[in-house]
Order: C-alpha cells, then sequence, then structure tokens
C-alpha cells in the first residue's frame, strides 16, 4: 500500500549557497530509499514545491556512489547571501525546508527507511 | 606507504581557535590550513584597506600566530592561510612580528599575490576579455564600473607551493581558493605536477580532500543530521587528512576530541556547496565526486579512494564586488493574547506609514519570525495564532540611500509606542551597506601570482 510521507522520513539533508544558487545534497538513509528519492524527486516536484521561493530552474545531479541526490535551486536566494532580505542568507535551511515535501511511498519502503535511520543513530552513539 | 596528514584549522572568519591549537598539539599533522575568506570578506577587507593602508587582512591572524607557533614552531608544522585578504603582505609582516617576538630566529614567511586584480578590470577589458556575469549573463561590467569596490581571483595552488618549496614555514595568501590551502601542501610532499596525465586524479583527489575538511567541524559531526548522537560537541575537533602517495586519503580528527567522523558525517560535507559533483572545478584541477567510494575503517577514519578528475582549467572565477545601496532592519515581537493578529496589524500599519511618509524602498520584506521566516512560501500557518506564546515580526528593506535604510528602521521603531499592547523590542540594528558579488572569468595566463619569502633574523 501506498502512503505520503515528507521526504524527510528517507533522506538525510545539507544545504548551502553559491551566490544567488542554492544547492541541496540529499542523502538517503538506506539503498532502498535511494531508489525512491531518484523516482519521486524531480526537478518539476521540487520547483512545485518551493513557490516563489525558488524564481530560476531547479537540477538534481544523482550520485549513484553515495546513494545521494545534489539539488540546484537557480535563484533562490533573493540575489545571493550579500545582498538578500532573507534572514536565512546562505541558504542553510533550505535543506530542511525541502524535507517537508511530500512524496508517495510503499509502505515496505517507509518501514526499511526507519529502520536503516535506527541502525544508523545507534551504530555511531558509541563512536 | 608513504602518507601526510593536513589539519584543517579555520573555516571562517571567527571560527574556535581551541580546535585548532588542539589539532597543534595533539593532532600528528605536518600542516594545517586556515580559510578565513567568505564571498561576502574581500569587499569588508578592501574597504578597511582603503581607510588605512596597514590594514585589510583577517585581524584574527596575530592572535592566532600566537597561540599556535609556539606549537608549530616546535613540532615543525608548517601553516597555510588566506588571512592575507586585502593585504597579504602586511599580514606577512604581523606574523613576522610575532615569530619575532617569540624569538623564532630564521623562521620564514612566505607571502602570495596577484589574487587582486581591481586595478587590473580594463587593462584585461582592453586586451579583449569581457567580465560576464555568471549569474545574470550581462555581458560585461559597465553597470556597476563606477561601483566596484573589490575584484579577487580565486587562484590555486601553484605559489603556495613555490613558497613551501622556498622553505616558508608559514604562508599567507590572499583569495587563494580554500581548497588550494589543502592541495598545496600534498602536491608539494608528494612532487605531484600539474597538468601531467600521471597526477591528473591524484590532484582530483587533493581537491576532494581539501573539499571535504576546508569547512572545519562540517565533516566532523557539526551541521549535521546526527546531531542527537554526536559526543562531547562542545569541544568538538577539527578534521585531519591523512593522505597517501596514491591519493587514498583518511578522513579522521584529533583521538579523544568530540564530534563524529563517518560515512555520513563525510558525505554531508562531500555534497556542500557543490554544483554538478561529477565535474568540481577549482583552480588546480576537476574533481568528478561521483566515482569515489568512502568506507569506513574504524570509528572516526573514513577512507576516500578512487577520484577521478580532470586537468585543471584555462579560467579562473573572480569575485567582482559593487556598492549596491543599503539595508534597513528591524524586529519586533508580540505576546499573547493574540499574538498572530497583533503581528498581522503591525504589518499593515508598517507598511501604510512607510507609504505615508513617502519612503520608497526597492524591495521591502516581512517575516514572521517562528511561521515563515525560514519556510518562506512553503509554511504551514498555525491554525490557532492567536494561541501562540509569541509571534515576531521582522522587517528588512533594500534602498538606494542610506536616509532611506534608515527611515525604514526608524518606523519599526516608531511601533514601540504605536503598536498593539505588549509590543516589544531589542537592540536596534543600524543599516548597513550592501555589497553585491558580479560572478565572472578570467583567463589563467592573464593573472600574475608571484610569492617571496621573508626571514626572522
Amino acid at each position: 500500500m501506498k502512503v505520503r510521507v515528507p521526504l524527510a522520513e528517507l533522506a538525510f539533508t545539507r544545504s548551502g549557497d553559491k551566490g544567488d544558487r542554492c544547492n541541496v545534497g540529499l542523502m538517503a538513509k538506506c539503498p532502498t530509499c535511494y531508489e525512491t528519492l531518484k523516482r519521486e524527486v524531480t526537478p518539476e516536484r521540487v520547483k512545485a514545491f518551493f513557490k516563489d521561493m525558488v524564481k530560476g530552474q531547479v537540477h538534481i545531479y544523482p550520485m549513484d556512489n553515495i546513494h545521494s541526490l545534489e539539488v540546484i535551486l537557480d535563484n533562490a536566494l533573493e540575489g545571493g547571501a550579500t545582498r538578500t532580505l532573507r534572514f536565512d542568507q546562505t541558504g542553510k535551511s533550505m535543506g530542511c525546508v525541502l524535507l517537508r515535501m511530500e512524496i508517495e511511498v510503499e509502505e515496505g519502503e517507509l518501514q526499511a527507511a526507519r529502520e536503516a535511520e535506527k541502525a544508523i543513530m545507534e551504530k555511531y552513539r558509541d563512536w | 606507504m608513504r602518507y601526510i596528514r593536513v589539519g584543517a584549522g579555520s573555516a571562517y572568519w571567527g571560527d574556535m581557535l581551541d580546535p585548532a591549537v588542539e589539532l597543534a598539539e595533539k593532532g600528528d599533522v605536518q600542516y594545517l590550513g586556515f580559510d578565513h575568506l567568505a564571498e561576502l570578506t574581500m569587499a569588508i577587507l578592501q574597504r578597511m584597506k582603503r581607510r588605512d593602508a596597514s590594514k585589510g587582512y583577517i585581524p584574527d591572524i596575530v592572535p592566532w600566530m600566537k597561540a599556535l607557533l609556539p606549537t608549530t614552531s616546535r613540532k615543525g608544522i608548517k601553516i597555510l592561510t588566506n588571512a592575507g585578504g586585502a593585504n597579504p603582505v602586511q599580514a606577512g609582516l604581523e606574523v613576522i612580528k610575532v615569530a619575532r617576538d617569540l624569538k623564532l630566529t630564521g623562521f620564514k614567511v612566505g607571502v602570495v599575490e596577484g589574487d587582486d586584480i581591481l586595478h587590473r578590470l580594463d587593462d584585461i577589458r582592453a586586451q579583449g576579455w569581457r567580465f560576464t556575469n555568471l549569474d545574470t549573463g550581462e555581458e560585461d561590467i559597465d553597470s556597476i564600473h563606477d561601483r566596484i569596490v573589490s575584484a579577487n581571483v580565486y587562484i590555486g595552488a601553484d605559489e603556495l607551493i613555490r613558497a613551501l618549496e622556498q622553505g616558508a614555514d608559514v604562508v599567507v595568501a590572499g583569495r587563494c581558493s580554500d581548497n588550494a590551502l589543502y592541495v598545496a601542501p600534498i602536491m608539494h610532499e608528494f612532487g605531484w605536477q600539474f597538468d601531467h596525465p600521471a597526477y591528473v586524479d591524484k590532484i582530483a583527489s587533493a581537491i576532494t580532500v581539501g573539499h571535504i575538511v576546508e569547512c572545519t567541524l562540517g565533516c566532523t559531526g557539526g551541521m549535521s543530521n546526527l546531531w542527537p548522537i554526536v559526543k562531547d560537541s562542545h569541544r568538538i575537533g577539527f578534521p585531519i587528512a591523512e593522505v597517501y602517495e596514491n591519493g587514498d586519503a583518511v578522513i579522521t580528527k584529533v583521538e579523544g576530541s568530540g564530534g563524529l567522523v563517518c560515512e555520513w558525517t563525510v558525505k554531508e560535507h562531500l555534497l556542500y556547496e557543490v554544483h554538478d559533483p561529477s565535474s568540481y572545478i577549482m583552480p588546480d584541477g576537476i574533481a568528478d565526486f561521483t566515482t569515489l567510494t568512502l568506507m569506513e575503517e574504524s570509528p572516526n577514519r573514513v577512507r576516500v579512494r578512487g577520484v577521478k578528475g580532470k586537468t585543471r582549467p584555462d579560467t579562473l572565477k573572480v569575485c567582482i564586488g559593487y556598492e549596491d545601496g543599503f539595508i534597513g532592519e528591524g524586529v519586533i515581537f508580540f505576546p499573547w493574547p493574540q499574538a498572530l493578529d497583533k503581528a498581522r496589524w503591525a504589518e499593515k500599519w508598517l507598511k501604510e506609514r512607510i507609504d505615508y511618509m513617502g519612503v520608497q524602498p526597492k524591495e521591502l520584506r516581512i517575516d514572521y519570525v517562528g511561521i515563515n521566516m525560514l519556510a518562506g512560501g512553503t509554511a504551514r500557518w498555525p491554525e490557532n495564532g492567536n494561541g501562540m506564546n509569541e509571534v515576531g515580526l521582522r522587517v528588512t528593506a533594500r534602498t538606494s540611500t542610506y536616509r532611506e535604510a534608515d527611515a525604514i528602521r526608524r518606523e519599526v521603531t516608531h511601533l514601540w509606542l504605536a503598536g498593539p499592547i505588549g509590543t516589544s523590542f531589542g537592540v536596534p540594528f543600524t543599516p548597513r551597506p550592501v555589497v553585491a558579488l558580479w560572478p565572472t572569468l578570467v583567463p589563467r595566463e592573464m593573472v600574475k601570482t608571484t610569492s617571496f619569502v621573508m626571514e626572522v633574523m
């Protein structure tokens, strides 16, 4: 059965800036999650999700080697860090903002993601 | 196999000093890199230099060197820094002073110059080059020509390597790429050469390593998704790259320090501020991050292997800074009851007031703090906003003149008394000048970089 969940269930993130361009890295929590991310996170959906926040195009670069996507948001920082009126001048929060985008996943995929996250947190707790 | 250990001691102007000292004392490193420059910093430093010709470098270099040199000079650890900013020569002299005070006879400081092309822009244009804006596509800098305050090339590792070859204990550069601070010592130690097929992938590997560590705790558990389980974050360790002669590298940190280095923290930073990950373009080469593998060897040790690359580009990135008006800003908070309604009322009041006073900002932005300041148009508004404990209103405006920016700021302060019951305020901001950036390129052969070495007698 399919369920709608926020992207946060399947991915970690980190975002930053280069001029007026914001880059959002999405890391899949598990190999299955990566396939789901590639299917669900498309430039069209990301652009629609951000509404007026992203004025330019959205590009997505897959990284199969580390199960991650690099999502590039053009003209997304109201002119870039030095002249923007945004409080978050350098787009640090944009990844977390994107994690709220809803995607459609199989219940099994969601379960795998939740177990993967739990295992990750357990593994590094004692490092 | 031969390896060297390179530590990252600073990610920005204002980073912590104690983890850098820890790296020097306990990191078993041969080199330390210090990045202090962001895109905007060069314009700020140029302005400082214009007011006082003996300024324009990152002033932190003095206390940093005082804290570090006693250890690094004793252990033979070399330091590379871009704290020279807009005035590398003066910064170099400041380091010499510190070394002299510490009685370090024979101590050598290398200075790298040539990134500053502010006074060469017209000369380069006269040779037929156009500084096309990479963001907007505008063909040349005519529209901003009179307002330009800085123009710096992101230079590569070449002159830093030359300074190391001349025996420099500290190398001070201006706007070299953050990355070059790490590529330089690696290439220097292993004798890797530019533009030689045997070294292209290895240099790409050095670039990747530099990218992973250059933001200090960006790869050791800072800014992390794993924040709930990162241990002892208050004494977080800065990263160390253990780089091998075959191009492999292990990302780690000082034994016993706080923080975390694992597959995830390294991935987090690999993805940070990258465009096309198959083509990460730096002045020293182009790295393909899609070819590498990450392997956890043991706790807090992650091996990076298999980076492929391409030879360095013919053009270098330039950031031209230009004056672009002012920003006026104010923040006020409203308490329960009816916190959200009060904030909405204040937004309306402000807009009417600004209009009534005839102030015409080029752009006005109003954020509801706690609701949409970060989430913007994606925000979900609270169902019971009037039940919220408090709501903030952040008002910012871009204007042509200081006077207008100040007028906007003042209108926010007028809400202190004109606003609804309970309206609260903190310390008011002063209007700030805006330096906008014009990102562009310049042919490598038109940039003349040089270096020289000074010595404590």
